[in-house]
């Protein structure tokens, strides 16, 4: 028996996807004020897209259920293995590794 | 045939490695997003009070499952169903939460192998369970305060009477004015708390600093415990190693005995087969749980030790005995 009370409640939980319009939704919008703005977004940063690594182009094949190379042989999995690092752009956040999927 | 089913979105790669690995194998694998669903991929499902479960199949235009098959489940942060373009907003919206009741419920039923089952996954994304949950197997965590009270907050930095951190309770990501920002752990200074106008907007997490020697990232796959330490040579990796992975070193280490079995008393609180757990190793040797991502990254870590964790992912997926 778990020693953890379950807390799962809401259906929507239940079967965890990527919100509709991405992880990560676009917004042009600006921040507010320091009175209505969470404390904790004063730290908010963007991320140094120095470190990101391009990604290769990359089709996603039926037959195989992966990613293949576009000019290449080798499979793009082989050819990445950083993540978590986000490029800056925000048509292509990052992977998250924590918090919420849904 | 008993068959592998991944759900997962078409553009992780990760899980292309673990697919790669079960076909090499030999493993029927039906890879599926929840993207595909309704419009390239059908479900029918069907119950009665002879058979056990839901009969019925998963068909793409590239194959087709037969749900009794179904021996094992990777799930991992599949995409939102695509719906019609020609529906209204409200029509959407109620077939959205159709279809993740039906297809998201018939595979919730599955009964199979999982890493990890949805439900799982869900509840153990929330920080304050993790922590409750490490707590109570016995391992060493931060004190920490969750608020949107300031007068709290300073009440906790007095508590502490050293340093603390704050950093946000759920997702760090988010775009405004076209930019996509990100939080990371911050150490705060006494002025920091200076002004704390916004605390009350929302839940803010606090904890205390611990001091470290480096941190480790543990991945854990079933019984198996695969042990990195991560060493920041910067001061901005030394407070969020994620703020600077270029400054990072990374070693394969072993897990101390008496943790190694709360780790898995922690995994088997929250149903998990597999988690990303975070970890402050302090100069003296001591192990303080962070945190645990049900749905963490792992290729970076294989890549950087060679750890077989697409191995033992599929292993798990197989049900094979490590």
């Amino acid at each position: 028996m778990s020693t953890v009370t379950q807390t799962l409640a809401h259906p929507r939980e239940a079967f965890p996807l990527a919100p509709e319009g991405g992880r990560v939704p676009h917004s042009a919008e600006q921040p507010s004020g320091p009175t209505s703005r969470p404390w904790v977004l004063r730290y908010a940063q963007s991320p140094d897209a120095t470190q990101a690594i391009p990604l290769p182009a990359a089709l996603y094949d039926e037959e195989l259920q992966l990613s293949v190379g576009v000019d290449t042989e080798i499979l793009p999995f082989m050819q990445t293995h950083t993540p978590t690092i986000p490029d800056g752009s925000t048509t292509n956040p990052p992977p998250l590794d924590e918090g919420p999927k849904d | 045939m008993p068959s592998i089913l991944v759900v997962a979105a078409r553009e992780d790669w990760p899980t292309d490695r673990v697919v790669k690995t079960l076909t090499d194998r030999g493993q029927q694998v039906f890879r599926i997003d929840a993207s595909d669903f309704p419009q390239e991929a059908t479900l029918t499902g069907y119950m009665d009070n002879v058979h056990k479960g839901w009969t019925g199949s998963l068909r793409t235009s590239h194959r087709s499952l037969d749900l009794h098959d179904v021996a094992a489940c990777y799930f991992r942060a599949p995409n939102p169903f695509r719906l019609s373009p020609d529906m209204s907003q409200p029509e959407r919206a109620f077939a959205a939460a159709q279809a993740r009741a039906g297809f998201g419920g018939i595979l919730n039923a599955l009964s199979c192998r999982w890493v990890n089952h949805p439900w799982a996954m869900s509840r153990a994304e929330y920080k304050p369970v993790q922590l409750a949950a490490a707590q109570l197997v016995g391992l060493p965590i931060p004190r920490t305060l969750i608020t949107n009270n300031p007068d709290e907050v300073r009440a906790f930095a007095r508590r502490i009477a050293g340093p603390i951190i704050c950093k946000p309770v759920a997702s760090p990501v988010f775009i405004e004015a076209n930019e996509l920002k990100t939080v990371y752990t911050k150490r705060l200074t006494e002025a920091d708390l200076d002004d704390l106008r916004g605390i009350e907007t929302t839940a803010h997490l606090f904890q205390e600093w611990v001091d470290k020697a480096h941190e480790v990232r543990l991945t854990v796959v079933g019984e198996r415990l695969f042990a990195t330490e991560v060493h920041a040579t910067s001061p901005k990796a030394h407070e969020d190693w994620r703020s600077d992975y270029k400054s990072l070193k990374y070693t394969p280490t072993e897990v101390p005995s008496p943790l190694k079995y709360k780790v898995l008393g922690l995994m088997r609180d929250l149903n998990l087969s597999f988690g990303a757990l975070d970890f402050i190793v302090s100069p003296h040797g001591e192990w303080t749980f962070l945190e645990i991502n049900p749905c963490g990254q792992w290729d970076w870590i294989e890549h950087a030790t060679g750890l077989p964790i697409a191995d033992a992912i599929a292993d798990e997926l197989q049900g094979v005995i490590a």
